[in-house]
């Protein structure tokens, strides 16, 4: 299988970690073999239709930052799109910088590979919260097959459990700790005490939370999370503007300890059901599946035959996020025989 | 018939006897009586089981001669008759009239404001209230619901249950 890897940040690098270090396994597991004909970041690219070599990818990159300095066969300044029109691929691996105004240049890539009838892969939340239904429609229409297991809750498996292991099961409501940076600092304050600012910083210096945090700390990234769970889980149209969202920079060392008296913690959950899309400060029970600590996420369905199905894992992280891509391009190879 | 019933009744003397003797002269037959003073629930009362029996009518005329004596009864055979919710609020609860918020809350159909718990912070808009209200079984979505509105209202940030 031919793939195209667009974007070369921490998840594009987990990607082609994860291809080479399973090279053998998913030959002898599933005969499948993973070619990435092109790679591509700000730079430009590199393209070989005979397959770019991962581990030269991801020493070009730490060495120069660039991969147009890919020994021969680099490009400077050619574009994903070109790229796309250029080379011959079966699969395109999306994973630029995620967007949430635009949601560009994500989402022209993806409906460029989509048209083509393509496969598409993706873990970039901004496209999907901002048009799900265009970029499913499209799939359809062309019949190709259009994955995003990574972009909800990095290698907790969720979109695939809920179509393909419940399938059957109706799937009445979704919610989750979606958000791996404000479960740590939640965490922290209700273990030490400690003002949000204080800990926001200390989650900083650790790189937890980002130089800028507001797409963490006021529920954004969260409820681009909920939105395309309600749009793939539950079929509701929704995008992000649809959301209610209140993060947690309101949440005081007060609150936390006031709810801890009475046995709850104070987390950000995301919710959505066909009576409500919303991001808040809620009470979980402690001990409760909910109570998880550091920057684990965690989703429960509430469905009518299996009653309540809950899930946990790695919100985030390189490999992480990249396994969850992994089992998308492996799913489209098994469905493609 | 049977009926089995959890109440819970302040931990001071007198308070049983003057729950069963009523019973008794509804004339329901006191079959068994649990009484666990270590448990205790979070406002300090204690949650007491008892079995009755008789016929439905009198059965039902226990339930109601309870209620009304304002007895909370938890559960009845089993199956929840009121629940807790709890909430907290955060903001300038104080200067917001805290008494006004119970109020509204109390005004609710089928629901108590039950317990209050406040913490003030060194900036008064960072003050955080708990409340523990006990709801009618089966209206809880509808009251978090109204518990949201009321914080939309006074600018108080709502934490709800899940």
């Amino acid at each position: 299988m031919k793939i195209v890897i667009l974007g070369f940040g921490a998840v594009g690098r987990g990607v082609a970690r994860v291809i080479s270090l399973k090279k053998e396994y998913l030959q002898e597991k599933y005969g499948l073999q993973l070619d990435i004909v092109a790679a591509a970041d700000r730079s430009g690219g590199a393209i070989f239709a005979e397959g770019l070599n991962p581990e030269l990818l991801l020493k070009t990159k730490e060495e120069t930052g660039k991969l147009s300095e890919y020994p021969d066969y680099g490009t400077k300044g050619i574009s994903g799109v070109e790229i796309l029109q250029k080379v011959e691929y079966d699969c395109l691996v999306e994973v630029t910088p995620t967007d949430i105004e635009d949601a560009e240049p994500a989402l022209s890539h993806m409906m460029q590979a989509l048209e083509d009838q393509k496969d598409v892969v993706t873990s970039n939340k901004g496209p999907l919260a901002l048009s799900f239904s265009v970029l499913d429609d499209t799939a359809r229409k062309n019949g190709v097959q259009f994955k995003y297991e990574a972009s909800v809750g990095g290698a907790m498996p969720i979109i695939n459990l809920a179509h393909d292991t419940l399938a059957g099961s109706n799937i009445e409501s979704v919610y989750g700790i979606l958000n791996g940076t404000t479960n740590y600092i939640l965490s922290r304050m209700a273990k030490e005490g400690s003002s949000y600012e204080q800990t926001l910083n200390e989650a900083q210096e650790l790189g937890i939370a980002e130089t800028n945090p507001t797409q963490d700390v006021d529920g954004w990234d969260a409820a681009c999370k909920i939105v395309i769970l309600a749009n793939s889980i539950l079929n509701l149209k929704a995008t992000l503007k649809d959301v209610k969202v209140e993060g947690i920079s309101n949440i005081t060392p007060e609150s936390i300890a006031l709810a801890k008296k009475e046995g709850y913690l104070i987390k950000l959950i995301s919710e959505a059901s066909p009576e409500s899309l919303e991001v808040s400060p809620r009470l979980v029970k402690e001990g409760s599946p909910f109570s998880v600590e550091g920057t684990l996420n965690v989703a429960t369905l509430k469905t009518d035959l299996a009653e309540d199905v809950t899930v946990v894992g790695k919100g985030a992280g390189s490999i992480e996020t990249a396994s969850a891509i992994l089992s998308d391009l492996v799913n489209i190879w098994k469905a493609s025989k | 018939m049977r009926l089995n019933l959890v109440l819970e009744l302040l931990d001071v003397p007198g308070q049983l006897l003057d729950v069963l003797k009523p019973m008794g002269r509804l004339g329901a037959n006191i079959v068994a009586v649990i009484h666990q003073r270590d448990v205790k629930t979070e406002e300090g009362k204690v949650p007491v089981q008892i079995t009755i029996e008789g016929d439905e009518e009198t059965l039902n005329r226990v339930i109601t001669d309870l209620e009304d004596n304002e007895i909370p009864v938890m559960e009845v055979d089993g199956v929840l008759r009121r629940e807790k919710i709890t909430t907290i609020l955060v903001g300038n609860i104080v200067d917001r009239d805290l008494k006004d918020t119970v109020s509204l809350l109390n005004m609710l159909p089928g629901v108590r404001v039950a317990d209050l718990d406040l913490k003030m912070s060194a900036s008064p808009e960072k003050s955080a209230s708990k409340i523990v209200m006990e709801a009618q079984e089966g209206i809880k979505q509808e009251v978090l619901f109204k518990i949201k509105e009321i914080g939309e209202l006074k600018g108080l940030l709502v934490i709800n249950e899940i």
